[in-house]
């Protein structure tokens, strides 16, 4: 038995060498109700908790979660929050229940998550498991009728850059990475045990119409819609500073350029009249000089979350729009009859 | 005491001179010594002890004015001795310490004078005395044995340093007088025994003959100095005392090196070279030396200026201007003459007398002359005071630089020097340019009137300095008269095209300038715009010096006031809403220092800043210009508040008056309007009602119209563009209010004509500021209810946003591949778009703010790890802050829902029109 754990141990550290991509995040349905239990009733503040689970082959299976508690201002909470944290896993481990951490869940507002704050989390939990995820859960959306609920992952070229920190042009060229390419998100599946199952197919009620079902009707949009716009305009003005920084910098740049080119053709006269008069040329390059110090290239990670952030709006809008045309069509037939 | 003094010391001058000419007119019973004199003069000519001669006797001068100053406050302690009044004692003591250490470093010796010495053993003696007399001591009042104590400490003090030589004099007080006396005729070479300049000599004498009164003593003291005046001219005379045809050009021209070899050496008194080489012209030999004696005479005029700040004494001012016409006089005389400073002239080139036939080449420059003359003038008007007599007066004097430029300009454009004509041309433009045609008029009939009355003071005075013993006569050619245009509009004209036919840059724009401000002066706007546009001078004026950005600033301001004046509002508050944004009017038009709080001047920058600013004359009323700006931006303000009424930063045209009101409104109470200000917002408040008739009321009761020419057109004027702006305000304020609105109403209302109120409205309606159509059978606006969605507002302010943003990319884009794509004006555009848009975007912002933020803070949850790391401390608390502030805000949005859902529907109409338009 020990001989086989052992060996099964090995057969991980070798498989490890070739880490089938992570194909699926698989979900207990308590763990969704509990999600979703959790950023409801906190709702509109945002919250976190701690998503525990198994790591099996390609797929990521989560079976339990619980919540952070809302954090207050005041620093001594601050260590109480990682002693909460690491109490609530010894608890769940004395219970034998999963007490591996896979990632961890968080509500957000209108989709607007996609923040360097998030990605450097991600590159933080991504340091002690290799297999991470993040469950997003966006209840003013779930409001209308959809499961809101989104399962993400960065990218590794990215956290490869990332790590390097350089998100100049030529290293995003280089490495053929757009805006899309930050996140990953991955399908999730729904898994309930049989016994689970066949409960709930008992206290099913006749009609096949559920509350859910209703929701997914109501004709107002016009909040929702309003309120992605306003993000929208937002985050066009952060571009637009994002676009500035650029300007600014190239016209730095070219100044520069120029700068150097006159102290170059100045040097040359120079090194031209010195060997004129037998002298050794000056060096043609002076490090010393303030005017060949290079100016830092601003990165490109906010505007690329930006425009992320930009993606996600639109998206949005579309599926919203869209559903609510049909829904519209709907009504006046419904009118028509 | 003063009057007399200088009425003894006048007639002593005379005396002398009538002296010198008496000795010249009987050369024969002169001869003899002249001829001794003359024949010494030139035995020692040849060496230079002569000139270390000259030298000396200037030094000397210098030194012997000390001593006469000490030797008069030696005699008025000694008179407050006799009157035992302490007090004053006490002064001349301090008085005399101070003048020794100008002795001291006149003499530049370390012995001290024997005068003072003798001064300090009188004290002495007289303070024991005093001391020693008991009673008398009693009876003094308190003051004075208050000075009696303080003196013998100080004195007691004092004589500690001394204590060795008044032993010595004590012990022989005659030997050293002596000796006093001995150095002083060493150094006097051959007279001063019969005369009073031995200063030790004054003191001695007045204190053996105690009887005399004070006021000989004051007088022989000062009348010393006075003769030592003439004393100079003696000397001078001493040499040229001897028949005219004796003089030749060397021994004046000798003369003439050695007096300006002096200029500038310590020691060297100012007036008195002045003098001697006033002296000099009268006895040079041909026209071309006298000429450059003459331009010494003038460096040495401006040379008795005091320093930088200080101006030149008028008196001496004028005769400089008279040397200038004297100047002119002889170029004019003698055309084969020629004033030049670029080459240095051949030594005996004043040799050459009048009936040379080459050209002589004297040094000098005409322009750089007549200029100081013109900044010395101005000068002495900037430190004037205003508000006095002496300030008139001096104003009085501008026809004379007028008359001497106008000469010089006519000389230069004969001898065909137009560059420097184009110079002079400009001084006299900007001497006339500020001058409404009132004033313009009382300085011709001032010049008229001055020609007749000074006429005969002028020859009398001429023929005073130059008459009788000069040389060289010159008569007077150039006319001392000034010949105006009737039309200051039309001299501007002559002179304005001269100057751009011919002037260099710096001249040009200046012309230029003065030219608009003249232009705008007389109301005439569009002339003055057509020039401003046309020179291109707003691109240019940040490069050019300061004095010019003043006069720019300046010709904008009146351009403003013209604009106003002819009822262009907004122009006129383009022009000047510039000059008002920081708030330092005064400092843009140099009309006064602000102080600042923030920021401490030097006293480097502080006095050059004084040295900028205008005389008082040309002042523009700031008042009066504050009035026309605010109004301006009331006319203006007050209808874009109202359109705008729900979303107040969405287009500001007059920050400075926005600010303004909000102070305004922010007090508790308003009093009745006192400052211009007052009186402005009050109009405002009333425009804000549509009040027309009030608001006009309280504009109409402020007192600066009274300085404008035509008040009551301008008035009417006003009065017609607050009703206009009051109907627009009513129309924006309640158009919400009605459904529809009867013309009829409206006349009644505004007080307008039916054909005014349509042509108004039609225009609002036309711009899309209004949304009503008209309905003519009833003469009625009929208002249409569009009120767009949240929604489509906010779509409105995306499509807004991407087209900039885009815009940008673009030119981004460009830059890459065209090159200049990011020019410095067009990025300047851009940006002020971009902020109009941010600005435009600012409707309910704080809220989307603050989402903006729990955004941000949302992923921060998230930062327990699940290996219990430990968190960087910083990062999460900022997160945490950042989270709470979010939470705020989302529940602060419920209750700015319904504010921002009016206030974007008044966004929405301007972005729409704006859609329209692009």
């Amino acid at each position: 038995m020990a001989n086989s754990m052992a060996k099964s141990f090995l057969q991980a550290a070798a498989t490890e060498e070739v880490v089938s991509p992570l194909r699926v995040v698989q979900i207990e349905g308590l763990v969704i109700l509990k999600i979703i239990k959790h950023c409801k009733e906190f709702s509109p503040a945002l919250v976190t908790g701690q998503l525990l689970g198994l790591d099996v082959g390609s797929v990521l299976e989560v079976t339990n979660c619980f919540p952070f508690p809302i954090r207050e201002e005041d620093e001594e909470i601050e260590a109480d929050g990682a002693n909460y944290q690491l109490e609530m896993m010894r608890c769940l481990r004395e219970v034998n229940v999963d007490n591996n951490t896979v990632g961890w869940y968080q509500s957000t507002i209108l989709g607007s998550y996609q923040t360097v704050e998030l990605i450097e989390t991600f590159m933080n939990y991504q340091e002690n498991i290799r297999r991470c995820v993040c469950i997003i859960y966006d209840p003013s959306r779930s409001n209308q009728g959809v499961l809101a609920l989104k399962a993400l992952k960065l990218s590794d070229s990215f956290m490869e850059l990332y790590r390097a920190n350089s998100f100049t042009g030529e290293k995003l060229r280089e490495k053929n990475l757009s805006w899309m390419d930050i996140f990953e998100e991955i399908p999730i599946k729904v898994s309930n045990s049989a016994l689970i199952s066949a409960f709930m197919t008992e206290l099913e009620s006749d009609t096949p119409v559920t509350q859910c079902d209703y929701d997914r009707l109501q004709l107002s949009s016009n909040p929702y819609m309003e309120r992605n716009m306003e993000f929208l305009i937002e985050c066009m003005d952060d571009l637009s500073v994002e676009q500035q920084k650029f300007q600014f910098y190239y016209r730095s740049l070219s100044r520069q350029q120029a700068q150097q080119q006159a102290w170059l053709q100045k040097r040359r006269a120079d090194n031209m009249q010195r060997k004129a008069a037998g002298e050794d040329p000056l060096p043609e390059e002076d490090p010393s000089n303030p005017i060949f110090k290079p100016i830092p290239e601003p990165s490109r990670l906010e505007s690329f979350l930006i425009t992320n952030q930009i993606a996600n709006y639109c998206n949005q809008i579309n599926g919203v729009s869209g559903q609510s045309f049909n829904r519209l069509y709907l009504m006046k037939s419904l009118h028509d009859n | 005491m003063a009057s007399k003094f200088w009425t003894q010391g006048g007639s002593d001058t005379e005396e002398e001179e009538t002296d010198i000419e008496d000795e010249i007119e009987n050369g024969g019973a002169g001869e003899t010594t002249a001829a001794a004199a003359g024949s010494r003069y030139l035995q020692t000519n040849a060496s230079d002890s002569d000139d270390s001669d000259g030298q000396k006797r200037v030094v000397r001068s210098a030194k012997d004015k000390r001593f006469e100053e000490m030797a008069s406050t030696v005699d008025q302690m000694k008179n407050a001795m006799k009157i035992n009044d302490w007090v004053s004692l006490q002064e001349s003591f301090d008085k005399i310490n101070k003048q020794l250490e100008k002795v001291m470093r006149v003499t530049e010796s370390d012995r001290v004078p024997n005068l003072y010495i003798k001064c300090l053993v009188m004290l002495e003696d007289f303070l024991a005395e005093a001391l020693a007399n008991k009673e008398a001591k009693k009876k003094m009042s308190s003051s004075n044995h208050k000075a009696l104590n303080a003196m013998k400490q100080k004195l007691k003090k004092n004589n500690k340093q001394y204590e060795e030589l008044i032993n010595k004099y004590r012990e022989n007080p005659e030997s050293e007088e002596e000796k006093l006396e001995d150095e002083d005729e060493d150094e006097d070479e051959d007279e001063s025994g019969s005369e009073l300049e031995d200063p030790s000599q004054i003191a001695a004498e007045s204190s053996d003959e105690d009887d005399e009164g004070e006021d000989v003593d004051d007088d022989d003291a000062d009348g010393a100095w006075e003769k030592k005046l003439s004393k100079k001219e003696k000397l001078m005379d001493r040499e040229f005392k001897k028949d005219p045809s004796e003089i030749t050009w060397d021994t004046v021209n000798k003369k003439f090196k050695e007096v300006v070899a002096a200029r500038g050496r310590k020691g060297t008194g100012k007036f008195e070279q002045v003098e001697q080489l006033t002296f000099l012209t009268k006895v040079a030999k041909t026209p071309a030396q006298k000429l450059e004696i003459l331009f010494s005479v003038i460096s040495a005029q401006f040379d008795v200026n005091p320093g930088l700040s200080g101006h030149m004494p008028i008196n001496v001012w004028k005769k400089c201007v008279q040397n200038m016409l004297v100047i002119l006089d002889i170029l004019v005389q003698y055309p084969n003459i020629v004033v030049d400073d670029m080459v240095e002239p051949d030594e005996n080139e004043t040799q050459k007398g009048a009936d040379y036939d080459g050209t002589i080449r004297v040094w000098g420059n005409l322009v750089a002359f007549l200029e100081r003359i013109d900044n010395e003038f101005f000068k002495s008007l900037q430190c004037i005071d205003p508000h006095t007599r002496e300030y008139v007066e001096r104003l009085r004097d501008e026809p004379l630089f007028l008359v001497l430029a106008q000469n010089v300009q006519e000389y230069l454009e004969r001898i065909g020097d137009l560059k420097s004509a184009a110079k002079v041309a400009l001084r006299r433009v900007e001497l006339v340019y500020y001058k409404p045609q009132e004033v313009y008029d009382a300085m011709r009939q001032l010049a008229v009137l001055s020609e007749d009355g000074e006429k005969d003071g002028d020859e009398t005075k001429v023929e005073e300095t130059w008459g009788t013993s000069a040389f060289v006569v010159t008569p007077e050619l150039v006319s001392r008269k000034l010949t105006f245009p009737e039309n200051s509009r039309a001299l501007m004209d002559i002179l304005v095209t001269l100057i751009y036919k011919s002037g260099d840059e710096r001249t040009k724009a200046r012309a230029m300038l003065c030219d608009i401000y003249h232009h705008a002066l007389f109301d005439e706007f569009s002339i003055a715009r057509d020039l401003l546009l046309m020179s291109h001078l707003q691109d240019t004026i940040q490069h050019m010096d300061v004095s010019t950005q003043i006069l720019f600033n300046r010709a904008m301001a009146q351009v403003g006031l013209c604009a106003f004046r002819v009822g262009l509002i907004a122009e006129g508050h383009g022009c000047l809403s510039e000059l008002y944004s920081g708030g330092r009017v005064k400092e843009l038009l140099a009309q006064g220092v602000s102080q600042s709080r923030y920021h401490e001047k030097t006293p480097e920058q502080e006095r050059l800043e004084r040295r900028r600013q205008m005389p008082y004359h040309m002042h523009i009323n700031l008042e009066l210009l504050e009035a026309v700006h605010l109004i301006c931006a009331m006319l203006l303000e007050v209808p874009n508040m109202a359109a705008n009424s729900l979303d107040a930063k969405r287009k500001v045209i007059s920050k400075t008056f926005r600010r303004l009101l909000e102070v305004s409104e922010r007090q508790p109470f308003t009093g009745p309007p006192e400052n211009v200000r007052d009186h402005v917002m009050a109009a405002t408040r009333a425009l804000c009602k549509g009040d027309f008739q009030k608001a006009f009321d309280v504009i109409n009761s402020l007192d600066v119209w009274k300085l404008l020419r035509n008040r009551e057109s301008v008035l009417e004027m006003l009065k017609a563009k607050i009703k206009e702006e009051a109907l627009r305000t009513y129309l924006f304020t309640y158009c919400f209010s009605y459904d529809t609105l009867g013309l009829d109403q409206l006349t009644k209302m505004f007080d307008l004509s039916d054909a005014q109120i349509h042509s108004i409205v039609s225009k609002m309606l036309v711009n899309e500021e209004l949304h009503a159509s008209w309905d003519q059978p009833t003469r009625c606006i009929i208002f249409h209810d569009v009120e767009y969605s949240r929604l489509q507002a906010l779509a409105f302010q995306l499509t807004e946003k991407l087209s900039i943003l885009a815009e940008s990319n673009e030119r981004a884009v460009e830059a890459r591949f065209g090159g200049g794509g990011l020019d410095l004006p067009l990025r300047r555009r851009d940006n002020q778009e971009y902020a109009a848009g941010t600005a435009g975007g600012g409707g309910g912002r704080w809220p989307d703010l603050s989402y903006n933020q729990g955004r941000q803070g949302s992923s921060g949850r998230a930062a327990y790890t699940g290996g219990g790391r430990p968190l960087a401390l910083g990062q999460a608390s900022r997160d945490r802050s950042s989270q709470s502030r979010g939470t705020g805000g989302y529940s602060g949005r419920a209750g700015s829902g319904m504010r921002g859902y009016q206030m974007d529907a008044s966004a929405r109409m301007v972005s729409l029109s704006r859609g329209v338009r692009g």
